[in-house]
């Protein structure tokens, strides 16, 4: 098997594992802000432990020299103080209105909602207005405009230590924060939840890193987001006798089916559609917010809030503080969207 | 693994539309097909052809139908058409309508590259046609054109990235044992970042033309392959290729840039 196919298969095996956790443990960072604002955080404090089950092993399979994450997207020399921060909130408010981030709407994808397949359309589609079309000539003129370069591109650099130590210093704290809750220990189905998608996201920079890599024609380093894939699926979908499949791509299409395939075997399978013509363009605008945020802020609650922070990239930070203002402003106070029960599976 | 699958279809296409020209009397109108070819609309190729008529069987180019990253695009160019007994390739080049400057890159195929068959990545700045013309020893001449969509513009890509160290860390993948008469595949990347003289530096100044303007691979004295690149071809520039050696000896790779620097490399060859 050539290393190309070879990342495309470990590609579809993380996206099956990503899929079946979502859908049997409701893994979603908008879940976890909305439920802590009326005092439940274990699907919040899931997400933390993902994030720290990432950071250690990502940083951990670095020091080992298997990867350098100098060559991923997330370490960058400069960034845009703009665009950015704009990015995350868009992204942010987006995913309350849509009522989901990218990854999860794949997931409710494969479980029947239909209202998912418009919320993952929209969302690749504004993706690509602003990375590929209309208003990519702005987005460009925007990020250089407000450009400011970084001399240091990590967290590690900053306090000078070497990564690995720095994700155990953040990394242990944030994972003992997450088990210190009763309620959260008491609920297996959140905490195997993080450390099962935290531990994919090494597994990701180790497919297209290790698995992926090769002299003359490397895959480029990337690890689990869902943005820029999820409208190069639709592109897939529909030129695919003109493109190559990528990483990112096999992901998406192995989430679907991983949560068609639990959601069948838990019976947990229900055709759902829209209420109302209120609701649908509620989710279009949502979606649309998410695409064109999550490529101003070079990726959404999982791509930069869990995949970027375990590259310990100082962009990466802001961008997830900006996603989770952005959300809890859709949540809570005066820009607070009134709950959609029926959005969320209902019977909860 | 899409790569051979994209000849292969190119190929079997270009029968169907032979069996079906002749069935419906589509001769007619073939010339009115021919004058849209890409290579009839492009001053640099019409200089190749010298008002010559390209044979358009054989030559096939390997393109991406759609490419999201205009500043790399896989290409593979292969030749399989008919010669005579004694005739071969000379040389191919690779021609782009719709960038800055036409020329991406000119391939020289000696004695022992007989199994014209190369690739590489370039770069290509909007949707546009990529041309590629080969001419044989005994002046004949053939074409073929692709159109690829770029979705992201080899020119949108931003360019501050770091930079490669110019000719640092030549790579070249080959096989030490080889039959006599059997094709080898090469393979060679170096460090180079090929900067067109085109873009703008952070400060706005423009950053000067630096690229790799030459490549040769000798087997002792004799030049088995070489090729002049343009500043079409990305950035570490990548090149495939096959060599039909007769006899063993040192393989030589040099590589040299506008500013008269050179990489070499070397590698042992026994053939059997």
């Amino acid at each position: 098997m050539s290393h190309i196919a070879l990342t495309l298969w470990a590609g579809v095996v993380i996206g099956l594992l990503f899929g079946a956790v979502g859908q049997a443990s409701g893994f979603c960072l908008l879940r976890g802000v909305a439920n802590s604002a009326k005092g439940d955080s274990r699907k919040l404090r899931a997400f933390m432990l993902a994030m720290a089950t990432a950071l250690l092993g990502t940083q951990w399979l670095a020091a080992m020299g298997y990867f350098s994450l100098s060559n991923s997207l997330y370490i960058t020399p400069s960034f845009s103080w703009l665009a950015l921060p704009l990015g995350g909130l868009l992204f942010g408010y987006g995913m309350a209105l849509a009522n989901g981030c990218g990854a999860r709407s794949l997931v409710l994808l494969g479980s029947g909602n239909l209202r998912s397949v418009v919320v993952v359309m929209f969302l690749g589609i504004g993706a690509y207005i602003a990375l590929s079309g209309v208003l990519a000539p702005g987005r460009i003129y925007l990020e250089q405009a407000t450009s400011i370069p970084l001399t240091t591109q990590d967290i590690a650099g900053l306090v000078a230590l070497p990564g690995w130590a720095v994700a155990s210093l953040l990394g242990l704290p944030i994972a003992a924060w997450a088990f210190s809750s009763a309620d959260f220990r008491a609920s297996p189905r959140d905490w195997v939840s993080g450390l099962i998608v935290g531990s994919l996201i090494p597994a990701g920079w180790y497919a297209t890193g290790v698995l992926g890599f090769d002299d003359f024609e490397p895959v480029r380093l990337a690890s689990l987001t869902f943005v820029a894939p999820i409208g190069a699926s639709l592109q897939y979908v529909m030129l695919s006798t003109g493109t190559r499949l990528s990483f990112g791509v096999a992901v998406v299409g192995g989430i679907i089916l991983g949560a068609l395939i639990t959601a069948l075997i838990r019976r947990d399978f229900h055709w759902q559609g829209f209420q109302g013509p209120g609701q649908m363009a509620r989710s279009m605008v949502g979606a649309l917010m998410m695409g064109i945020g999550g490529v101003l802020a070079l990726g959404c609650s999982i791509g930069q809030g869990i995949t970027g922070m375990s590259t310990l990239a100082l962009p990466s930070l802001i961008a997830l503080l900006c996603i989770l203002l952005g959300a809890y402003l859709g949540v809570k106070g005066p820009l607070a969207l009134s709950h959609m029960a029926s959005n969320h599976r209902s019977l909860h | 693994m899409s790569r051979s699958w994209c000849i292969k279809s190119a190929l079997s296409r270009r029968k169907v539309l032979q069996h079906g020209m002749a069935g419906v009397g589509l001769i007619m109108l073939a010339p009115f097909a021919w004058a849209s070819e890409a290579w009839q609309q492009l001053d640099a190729a019409q200089h190749l052809l010298n008002g010559e008529t390209p044979i358009a069987q054989g030559l096939a180019l390997d393109l991406p139908h759609v490419s999201e990253d205009g500043s790399a695009v896989p290409l593979g160019i292969k030749f399989d058409g008919e010669l005579a007994d004694n005739d071969y390739l000379t040389d191919i080049h690779l021609l782009a309508t719709g960038n800055p400057q036409p020329e991406i890159a000119t391939f020289r195929l000696g004695e022992l590259s007989r199994y014209p068959e190369i690739s590489t990545r370039v770069r290509l700045n909007e949707t546009q046609h990529v041309v590629a013309i080969a001419k044989t020893h005994q002046g004949q001449t053939f074409a073929v054109s692709q159109e690829v969509r770029i979705t992201v513009s080899g020119c949108l890509m931003r360019g501050e990235d770091s930079q490669p160290e110019p000719l640092s860390n030549p790579r070249v993948s080959v096989n030490q044992q080889v039959a006599a008469g059997d094709a080898l595949e090469v393979r060679t990347l170096i460090n180079h970042p090929m900067e067109t003289g085109l873009r703008e530096g952070s400060d706005g100044e423009p950053l000067p033309r630096h690229i790799i303007e030459q490549f040769t691979v000798r087997l002792g004295d004799e030049i088995a392959f070489e090729a002049q690149l343009h500043q079409s071809i990305s950035a570490n520039p990548y090149l495939r290729f096959h060599l039909t050696p007769q006899q063993s000896g040192e393989l030589v790779f040099e590589w040299q840039d506008d500013q008269g620097e050179q990489a070499q490399h070397t590698s042992e060859l026994s053939v059997s």
